[in-house]
């Protein structure tokens, strides 16, 4: 065997075994790499409220939830008019423009209970 | 893999309709996995609990307290019933606020619990680990509603 086989066997394949098992670790992350929340950093993103879906699913519900009482339409049932874009579980809408929480009228629920916390 | 919603753009938006949900920026904050989380926990922890829980994810002023209040009055529904979770990543403020018939089944120490650990998850920087699991505490301190109305 000679120096350049022995660097190549002992040296050479290790090597190109750790490098692929970094590249199959380190690769999917790097790829879709998003903006990783750390505390301590500022918050520029517009405010958003996310809500639930509504209770209804559509079967003779006298909430007023869910209108489409078709199977392949949504398992929710969906609103028409107004509140349509309220009730869509992810609103993107802002707190104070627009949105879901702008077309509604405050109604303040008697005294508050809660909790706060930092970090 | 598949993705939880779907995130690539058909460009369907015409002059009569609005652009399409998929063209909004709303993937900046959270990825669609992490988005299907939160609406999991949000509608089950609802859904379980009769409460109405909602998350609002943004600045919240100052002072934090009286924000979360005022925007706990929007927050639609009953609001007697609803619990707002607020959390303010750039203050590093998170506000629980609960209504009056909310509070009854939510103690503030039960709250202040389910506060503890979402911040240790937030300090930790996982946001959405934090929100999930405080929902998930809130709902099992809840509990199921002793009388469902309507049905």
């Amino acid at each position: 065997m000679t120096v350049a086989e022995t660097i190549l066997v002992f040296a050479g394949a290790p090597l190109a075994v750790v490098l692929l098992l970094a590249l199959l670790t380190i690769g999917p992350a790097a790829r879709n790499r998003r903006p990783r929340y750390k505390p301590g950093q500022p918050w520029s993103h517009e405010p958003i409220w996310y809500e639930p879906h509504p209770e209804g699913t559509g079967h003779g519900s006298d909430h007023g939830d869910g209108e489409t009482t078709a199977i392949g339409s949504s398992l929710y049932g969906e609103r028409h008019g107004a509140d349509a874009a309220a009730t869509h579980a992810v609103s993107g809408g802002s707190s104070s423009a627009g949105g879901a929480s702008a077309a509604r009228a405050p109604r303040p629920a008697g005294p508050l209970g809660g909790a706060r916390g930092t970090w | 893999m598949t993705s939880a919603l779907e995130v690539e753009s058909h460009d369907t938006a015409t002059s009569q309709t609005a652009a399409a949900r998929t063209d909004e920026g709303i993937d900046q904050i959270f990825s669609f996995r992490e988005l299907a989380r939160i609406d999991e926990a949000l509608t089950m922890s609802s859904r379980e609990t009769g409460l109405r829980f909602t998350l609002y994810v943004g600045d919240l002023g100052t002072p934090t307290r009286a924000r979360a209040e005022e925007l706990h009055a929007y927050s639609g529904g009953n609001t007697a019933e609803a619990v707002l979770i607020a959390v303010s990543p750039g203050q590093r403020v998170v506000e629980v606020v609960t209504g009056s018939a909310a509070a009854r089944r939510l103690p503030d120490r039960a709250c202040a619990l389910a506060v503890l650990s979402m911040t240790t998850a937030f300090a930790g920087g996982d946001l959405v680990g934090g929100i999930v699991n405080g929902l998930r505490q809130l709902s099992d301190q809840a509990g199921r509603p002793s009388v469902r109305h309507g049905h």
